[in-house]
């Protein structure tokens, strides 16, 4: 033909030139990448901040020493020993137990019964409630720090009563306990921040979702993949050049929701958590590290799932079993509570978990860890294009 | 010039109206054996350069799939199909690029231009993006549709879309054309400026091309082909001129001329006791529906 360039490197330039057209054709799509992008973008600071306000107004609470307590003129010893402990005693509120049940009330009550103080000195033991709801989880996050304060009470009260009778203190305590806790700040975030690597990898799934069934079934839809294979390319080039361009959309949601915890690190309104989330521009470069090659991996295999679909609807109904797969393999990791075995770095969505929580405990990857998940990657990506390519021609005449 | 010599394909269709569920569990189980269809038993034609060559067949007779292994979409069984003196099977990609191929499908992408979706073609059929760009104009005034080419093809109508797919078949300006019901969905119009493209790619100033045309219309081909090519259950039944294959059944009407050729006399005869009963059926109700 008159104007052919028939040089050597025509398939590749073909496989460009469909890399563009999807590229262009994917970021036309304002609505779709919008929803994507902003989601993606925006759900780091998101997390982050709500995850400190929640520490915050925890710490702030432990800050406050307040305690609720109901019937403190009955125990004006209790009153005096709190007031030692600079606590500040308010009064509950009388229907507190229906507010503590509807989380409209967030703090343990203390009750203390009428004849308290009487039955203290007779050495009957009265009992004083703690009165909490397991179900609203600030009320049993607070019951902690009131029981020690009413157990430090009883101790007090104990070692005096001993003492009076000449009994060394000494006895009351045969043994000692002292905690050392070996995790550093940051392994300690890891139980508030763990969630985080689950949900840079949702975003990188759902950004390679649209694209990666636009170019299969949604080109079967639209009836434009028959003409569109009556050009004279070869079918590799043209699944790699749309492979190419659904992995740069994943690859590019992944970029922007591993630089999104940045910004969102100035947002922590506990200065606490501030100190053990430590992310900077290494953390979140070794996050890519670890997500590149997952977003290309998931765009081949998304592909290769929706090419068999005749619909973009069929083809959504397909992707959920990955979708689903994606976002269960990593909660492996959660329900073994950090025991980690050696399959877990073989199984793909499973291993970037993995990976990426060691990043955010401040520990080094090394080639050995990176290397599985890596080529387990390169494998999916293989057989998504290899398997896209054997099932074009079928599928365009179907 | 297109060559096609005794072309025959069978698919192997799997029986199972339902897939999933329990029915579908049990006919997997019970292996049903899978149906052999002939979509195409033998068909045989040639189309000279500066011809139509209309391919006519009743829905079903084998035209598509014709086609589509003429575009190395589909292997065939046995046969051969030539294009331009390029074997389709040793060299699909060389034929492909001699041809310009307008399917039964024909979708473009809604979120691209006119200009795009015909530049992307001609782009990969090795084209510079100036050549390319340049011919898309050529093309789109040629098919008087200079006012659609910078518009998003999203909304088109029928005939707009069909003028866009055609151009971008074209776009690499090839010497053989090739068109699967081209005039599907068109109306009167439309129709109309289709054939008057068609008739000057014909001729000798639009480049003399070979022009393979498949529809079950008879006014098309007797207005547009030179030559007529008559598919019927999977195999070339006849060839000739329209005046020839009249000449051949002894029929003033072409309509008539075809129905003789495509069909055998059993088939007509069935048709025919069938559009009696049914004529006969309203009758009756007729009668009872006055009656009562």
């Amino acid at each position: 033909m008159k104007h052919r360039n028939n040089g050597g490197n025509y398939k590749l330039l073909a496989a460009l030139t469909v890399y563009r057209k999807e590229i262009v054709d994917a970021l036309r799509d304002r609505r779709t990448l919008l929803t994507v992008l902003i989601s993606s973008v925006l759900m780091g600071p998101a997390v982050l901040f709500a995850i400190s306000a929640l520490v915050a107004s925890l710490e702030s609470r432990a800050e406050q020493r307040e305690v609720y307590v109901v019937g403190i003129e009955n125990a004006p010893s209790l009153k005096n020993f709190l007031e030692r402990q600079t606590a500040v005693i308010k009064a509950a509120p009388p229907d507190y137990e229906a507010q503590l049940r509807k989380a409209l009330f967030t703090d343990p009550v203390v009750v203390i019964p009428k004849d308290f103080e009487a039955a203290l000195r007779r050495g009957d033991a009265p009992v004083v409630e703690v009165v909490v709801d397991s179900a609203n989880q600030r009320s049993s996050a607070g019951a902690g720090r009131v029981e020690r304060l009413l157990q430090g009470f009883a101790r007090e009260r104990a070692a005096l009563t001993l003492a009076l009778r000449g009994v060394s203190l000494d006895l009351l305590e045969p043994v000692r306990v002292e905690d050392r806790d070996l995790a550093s700040t940051q392994t300690r975030a890891t139980q508030i921040t763990g969630m985080l690597p689950y949900f840079v990898m949702m975003a990188v799934l759902y950004g390679a979702l649209n694209a990666a069934l636009d170019t299969t079934a949604g080109e079967r839809e639209r009836g434009s993949l028959e003409p569109l294979l009556m050009n004279p390319l070869e079918r590799w080039a043209l699944v790699l050049g749309k492979w190419a361009a659904v992995a740069s959309v994943g690859m590019l949601i992944a970029v922007l929701s591993s630089l999104s915890f940045l910004p969102g690190q100035w947002l922590l309104r506990s200065d606490n958590l501030a100190a053990m989330f430590q992310y900077g521009l290494r953390e979140a470069s070794l996050f890519l590290v670890v997500l590149l090659p997952f977003a290309a991996a998931v765009s081949a295999v998304l592909m290769a799932v929706a090419i068999r679909c005749k619909s973009f609807k069929e083809a959504q109904a397909s992707a959920t079993v990955v979708m689903l797969g994606a976002s269960l393999l990593p909660l492996v990791n959660v329900f073994s509570l950090g025991q980690e075995s050696a399959w877990h770095v073989w199984v793909p969505a499973l291993a970037q978990n993995v990976l990426m929580t060691h990043v955010l405990k401040g520990e080094a990857l090394n080639a050995v860890q990176i290397a599985p998940p890596l080529l387990v990657c390169v494998v999916l990506t293989i057989a998504g294009v290899w398997f896209v390519a054997r099932t074009l021609r079928s599928a365009a005449v179907r | 010039m297109i060559a096609i010599e005794h072309l025959a394909k069978r698919f192997h269709v799997v029986a199972s109206p339902a897939k999933t569920g329990l029915t579908g569990l049990v006919k997997l189980a019970r292996r049903a054996a899978p149906r052999i269809v002939h979509a195409v038993r033998d068909v045989s034609f040639e189309a000279p350069d500066g011809r139509i060559t209309g391919l006519l067949g009743p829905n079903g007779a084998g035209k598509t799939t014709t086609l589509r292994m003429l575009a190395g979409l589909i292997t065939p069984d046995a046969g051969s199909l030539h294009v331009d003196g390029v074997d389709v099977a040793r060299a699909p990609r060389d034929a492909l690029a001699r041809m310009g191929m307008l399917s039964d499908a024909r979708g473009l992408y809604p979120r691209l231009t006119a200009r795009e979706n015909i530049v992307y073609y001609g782009r990969l059929q090795g084209m510079t993006r100036d050549a390319a760009n340049a011919r898309a104009e050529h093309l789109a005034q040629m098919f008087e549709m200079g006012a659609l080419l910078d518009r998003r093809t999203d909304g088109f109508s029928q005939g707009e879309r069909m003028k866009t797919s055609l151009a971008r078949a074209l776009v690499h300006d090839p010497a053989n054309i090739v068109l699967d019901e081209p005039t599907n969905g068109l109306d009167v119009l439309a129709t109309r400026a289709l054939r008057d493209s068609l008739r000057w790619l014909r001729s000798p100033e639009g480049g003399a091309k070979c022009i393979v045309f498949s529809t079950h219309i008879m006014q098309e081909v007797e207005r547009l082909c030179d030559g007529v090519v008559v598919v019927s259950h999977g195999r070339t039944v006849a060839r000739g001129t329209v005046s020839e294959l009249l000449a051949q059944t002894g029929q003033a009407d072409f309509e008539e001329a075809f129905v003789q050729l495509a069909f055998s006399a059993d088939e007509r005869a069935h048709h025919e006791a069938q559009v009696d009963a049914a004529v006969e059926m309203v009758d009756a109700t007729t009668v009872d529906g006055t009656a009562a």
